[in-house]
């Protein structure tokens, strides 16, 4: 487990929360202060009950919604701010300023700084997909300069080489740095287009990056095809024409085709029957293998999640409440919601099953968070719990001799 | 014997569709018994769906049944009218659908959609039971007279005159619990308006206290039937004061705590109210028959317990022993009359069975023999038993469609033949010129005669097993326990003529069964809209709906699939939990076999339209047989799968197309030569396990249980051992 901190993170979420305004009265927080690490090539999965607010941290970190606080980090550049926690820092300051006149200037300086971070998490929000652009710009003419020397003399080299540069940098101006990560959705056929053939869906998301080629394009949605386990002749068939489990492997495809660093896949088989639910995660594991995928796996099937995820956390209304790598989170399932829901899964099993007692969680009788906060806290290396100081203390004499 | 509650037998379901006849459902059979859980597994398209909707006669339009019997309760439910099956329908079988939200109306609160149904129904139930007790008590009194000498006038001259009181003093008791009922319905409502009231007093929400007040001082005025005020009469009408007085004391607008007098006044009616509910409930049958033999007579001095007491030793000894007496007599005589004819029946069962089986059939001689035959049956029927014996009741009309159905289709169809020829000499064509021909040619539609003329053999042959099982059985018959239970059963008909189903009495019935099921806050959620409730919850209304007319039947088809492990969990266990209190007979449709584990009696695997394993929760997950079966449960990942998972390669067959063989032969990795030439019978592999594969034929080469399964089962057995062992320490 200790090997984790010298691998390469490709997203961070940093204490992310959405909110959603009902009225003026009520705020849903669907996403309540989460943060985890998602290390480059493995599969991060994410579960919990309906509501709970899985599946609303996948679509904010593809910036699907506005993030209301805390920030998402991907490839170390910051592609989400929300403000709303320097908004608080500044209603604080405010208040204490009026309270504590003699301190003034301490408070104008927290005032100052948090207007800063303000302007820079609307700067980031803004404009991550230009500085990544220009990043790639700045590679591209770098690139350009250096096979220009090398050609030397050669005019026609040379024409051919700034023909090819220039389209590149059309394509790097138009490139998002948010198409690095791509999404599979739940309903296979509610999410394609029945209006596009399969050539068009797959193509779509090169057409609007600015490729213009039709041979490559066709080239490429033929390799990919072939890649999810479709055949050629299925490019000019409508949606309709497929059975699910062909359906969602276009969807697959569609998100794999741009080349993403990261698959967000949202529930991808629970649609599925179990015969084609085993042919699709086969097929997720293929490509995660092949093409090196980092997969952010959101489902409430534990035992998929436990085959397919290196790492797993738990969501509880709005709150991660348990994070850990999965044959530790099932091995030594900590938080009473963690245990619930594991007792909850269905086996194929009659006698086992026939003996099987769910537990049930009632927060409101397992916690007692009055005087004692919680926290998301390392109980062991690598397995996070939200707990306070009694119930750490707690688990690690339930679980420290083991 | 088991009991029997409904079974399908041989059937078959197609579909006409632009391409041709798709084949949904190629012969399947199956029994299901009182209490027990079925469970049907199988892909998207595997039939399971058609087959229940076919057992409620819900299939769509273009939808043809093409031969099959689902008998229920004497009836066959293919061959009956729409408005027989309207009766049983959501009635006696009743059905949840996969997705809630398509099964509940979006712009009707969800009190409405409760009470809609049971108002609906109540009517034509209680007709209907009207109906049946009178039959039933008529033909009780031809039996009873019959059994006794027919000189002996004084005996007759009892019999009818106990069979009247018998009806008469049953609707007495009618109307005194239809009087009863009111008010305890009234004061069940006033109880829980008044917790409902102190509940958002305490909760600081907005009240009318006032009107709130003033409703429970006119609604304590319907509480007003002596048996279940009984001497508290003086305290109601106390409070009904107070509560005026209560009245004056508050406004609508206020807030905070009640005045104390005020509260005190309104946990103490709540108090007397529940100790009324709570009492011993009087037994009206007994009662009744007290009351029409001493109308004068004074019932206040008792309390309801020392009542029902008192009456019972009174019903018992003036009229129901010596009723009982003669009624067995009749009983008897009616059984033996019946047997004498089912003897009959039997004995010339092997000359007609030669009859249909062998000789050249002409449509009107077959008619009228099967007619003939069909009278000799029905008169053996023993009509005071109230189980009904589905092959006797169902002849006529079974033997009589087979015979219609050999006939119509004796015909040829010109128009059929020469498409098909058209068609095929189109497509040879073509593969003659060397083109790359994608469709093919549909198949004509003609039915086997043969497999009909079999069908006709098989209604005599049932019915012929059933009555031997029956004459077997004749020794062991115990009249007293028939005939108590006969009136037990004309009671519980006589209950259901009375029962008058106000709006405010369905109310409360669908606030019970709100509660039953788990939905929180019944008060509240009644008056919401469907799209208030989350998942979970609306498949609990559905499952609400679904019981409200207490069927002995319920199909599910796929009820969690739409929903995560935890509210799953919790939807099964519901089921499991109802079925087990009400005694329910369940059909259990899923695709993933983790589900049925926890459900399950038996289970029948389904792929392409036909059962291809049948076995007892036991067999199907510890011993599996079918290839299909293995495939299943490989390709699904436990808590111990790590190696790469057996998924089932391709998908199922185009059914407008079925394959020569075995249908799943074209994705089975353990395919023989012969699955792909003829359909495996079936194996038997012990006396309630079996199944369809070429695997099990002798001469199969021995196949071994792909790996992965015989690992996860050894697991599953050693954890159980070792759970047994913890679990005997724990003891010792």
């Amino acid at each position: 487990m200790d090997n984790t901190g010298e691998r390469e993170v490709l997203l961070r979420v940093d204490h992310l929360c959405q909110y959603f305004r009902i009225n003026r009265k009520h705020t849903t927080k669907a996403v309540d202060d989460v943060s985890f690490d998602i290390y480059k090539g493995e599969v991060f999965g994410l579960v919990g009950e309906t509501g709970c607010g899985k599946t609303t941290t996948g679509r904010s970190i593809i910036k699907i919604y506005d993030i209301t606080s805390g920030s998402v980090y991907f490839h170390g550049q910051r592609i989400c701010a929300g403000k709303k926690s320097y908004r608080d820092a500044i209603k604080k300051a405010k208040a204490d300023m009026k309270a504590d006149p003699d301190n003034a200037a301490k408070y104008r300086e927290i005032i100052r700084k948090a207007k800063e971070d303000i302007a820079a998490a609307d700067y980031d929000q803004k404009e991550c997909d230009k500085e990544y652009a220009d990043k790639l710009c700045a590679g591209l003419a770098e690139k350009f300069e250096k096979d220009c020397a090398e050609a030397g003399g050669d005019t026609e080299k040379l024409a051919a080489l700034k023909k090819q540069y220039k389209n590149d940098v059309r394509i790097a101006k138009k490139t998002r740095l948010v198409t690095k990560i791509q999404m599979i959705f739940q309903d296979p056929a509610a999410s394609l287009n029945p209006r596009m053939t399969v050539r068009e869906i797959i193509s779509e998301g090169m057409t609007i990056n600015g490729i213009k080629d039709k041979d490559y394009i066709n080239e490429k949605v033929y390799e990919i095809l072939e890649t999810v386990g479709l055949v050629r002749e299925h490019a000019g068939r409508y949606p309709h024409e497929f059975s699910g489990g062909q359906q969602q492997r276009i969807g697959i495809a569609r998100a794999v085709v741009m080349r993403p660093d990261m698959i967000i896949a949202d529930e991808p088989v629970s649609a599925l029957d179990v015969s084609i639910q085993a042919q699709v995660i086969n097929l997720l594991n293929d490509l995660r293998d092949r093409l090196g995928l980092t997969i952010l796996f959101i489902a409430h099937d534990l035992s998929v999640v436990k085959y397919f995820s290196d790492r797993i956390g738990v969501m509880y209304y709005g709150k991660m409440v348990e994070l850990a790598s999965s044959d530790e989170l099932f091995a030594r399932p900590m938080h009473p919601y963690t245990r619930s829901l594991l007792s909850a899964i269905p086996l194929p099993d009659p006698h086992s099953e026939k003996k099987r007692v769910r537990i049930t969680y009632n927060p409101i009788a397992e916690h007692d968070y009055t005087e004692d906060k919680p926290s998301m806290r390392e109980v062991f290396p690598g397995h996070f719990v939200y707990c306070n100081d009694a119930e750490e203390m707690k688990y690690l004499a339930e679980f420290g001799k083991r | 014997m088991p009991d029997k509650i409904l079974e399908v037998k041989n059937l078959k379901v197609s579909f006409r569709t632009q391409t041709g006849i798709l084949r949904a459902v190629r012969n399947i059979s199956f029994d299901l018994e009182r209490g027990e859980t079925l469970a049907i597994v199988g892909e998207s398209g595997s039939g399971k769906s058609v087959t229940s909707k076919a057992i409620l006669g819900i299939l769509a339009g273009n939808s043809i049944v093409d031969s099959g019997e689902i008998l229920y309760d004497g009836k066959d439910l293919l061959k009956i009218s729409e408005d027989e099956m309207y009766k049983i329908r959501g009635d006696k079988i009743s059905m949840i659908f996969q997705n809630p939200l398509s099964s509940l109306n979006p712009i009707v609160k969800i009190g409405k959609q409760l009470t809609e149904a049971m108002l609906l129904k109540n009517k034509v139930n209680r007709k209907q039971a009207r109906k049946e007790f009178n039959t039933l008590l008529k033909r009780l009194e031809d039996n009873m007279i019959a059994a006794c000498d027919p000189d002996d006038k004084e005996t007759i001259a009892e019999i009818k005159n106990k069979i009247r009181t018998f009806d008469s003093f049953n609707i007495k008791s009618i109307k005194l619990a239809n009087e009863y009922s009111d008010s305890y319905s009234a004061a069940f409502d006033l109880n829980a308006e008044i917790e409902d009231m102190l509940f958002r007093v305490s909760r600081n929400a907005p009240v009318a206290r006032r009107d709130k007040i003033g409703g429970f001082a006119r609604k304590i005025g319907d509480i007003k039937n002596r048996f279940l005020t009984g001497n508290r009469e003086a305290d109601l009408a106390r409070y009904s004061e107070k509560l005026h007085e209560a009245k004056a004391a508050v406004t609508n607008k206020d807030t905070g705590e009640l005045p104390a007098d005020v509260l005190e006044t309104l946990t103490g009616l709540k108090d007397l109210l529940e100790s009324l509910i709570n009492q011993e409930q009087p037994d009206f049958f007994r009662i009744g028959y007290y009351k029409m033999e001493n109308p004068d007579a004074d019932l206040t001095v008792y309390d309801n317990h020392e009542l029902n007491r008192m009456s019972l030793e009174y019903l018992d000894e003036h009229f129901m022993k010596r009723f009982i007496e003669l009624e067995s007599a009749g009983l008897r005589h009616s059984y033996f009359g019946a047997l004498e004819v089912k003897r009959e029946v039997l004995a010339k069962m092997p000359e007609y069975r030669k009859y249909f089986a062998e000789a050249e059939l002409s449509r009107s001689e077959a008619m009228s023999e099967c007619n003939r035959i069909s009278d000799v049956v029905e008169r053996s029927i023993d009509r005071l038993e109230f189980i009904k014996d589905s092959a006797a009741y169902t002849f006529r009309s079974s033997l009589s469609s087979a015979i219609d159905q050999y006939f119509h289709y004796k015909k040829t169809n010109p128009k059929e033949e020469a498409r098909f020829e058209r068609q095929t000499a189109k497509r040879e064509a073509l593969i003659a010129k060397g083109r790359n021909v994608d469709w093919k040619v549909v198949p004509k539609n003609v039915l086997d005669l043969d497999e009909i003329r079999e069908n006709m053999l098989l209604v005599i042959d049932r019915l012929t097993e059933r009555y031997t099982r029956y004459i077997d059985e004749s020794g062991q018959m115990d009249f007293e326990a028939r005939s108590v239970a006969l009136i037990d059963y004309l009671k519980a008909r006589a209950g259901e003529v009375i029962y008058r189903l106000t709006k405010n009495m369905a109310k409360e019935k669908a606030l019970k069964l709100m509660e039953e099921v788990g939905i929180p806050e019944t008060r509240i959620r009644y008056y919401q809209y469907p799209f208030e409730f989350s998942g979970g919850m609306r498949q609990r209304v559905v499952i609400a709906i679904a019981l409200a007319a207490n069927p002995d039947i319920l199909i599910c088809d796929e009820p969690t699939t739409a929903l995560d492990v935890t509210i799953q969990a919790q939807i099964l266990e519901l089921i499991n939990k109802l079925k087990k209190e009400r005694n329910l007979s369940v059909i259990f449709i899923t695709h993933d076999l983790g589900v049925v584990a926890n459900m399950a009696d038996k289970i029948a695997v389904m792929y392409a339209g036909k059962i291809v394993e049948y076995g007892t929760a036991d067999d199907v997950f510890y011993n599996p047989r079918h290839p299909y079966t293995w495939a299943l449960l490989s390709s699904m990942p436990d808590l111990d799968t790590s190696e790469k998972l057996d998924a089932i390669p391709g998908t199922p067959p185009n059914m407008v197309y079925p394959p020569a063989g075995d249908a799943f032969a074209e994705r089975n990795k353990y395919a023989l030569q012969i699955d792909f030439e003829e359909q495996p019978p079936i194996f038997r592999i012990s006396d309630t396990h079996w199944a369809a594969t070429w695997l099990l034929h002798p001469d199969a080469p021995k196949v071994d249980i792909p790996k992965a399964i015989t690992d996860r089962i050894a697991r599953m057995l050693e954890r159980e051992k070792s759970a047994g062992e913890e679990g005997g320490n724990g003891n010792g």
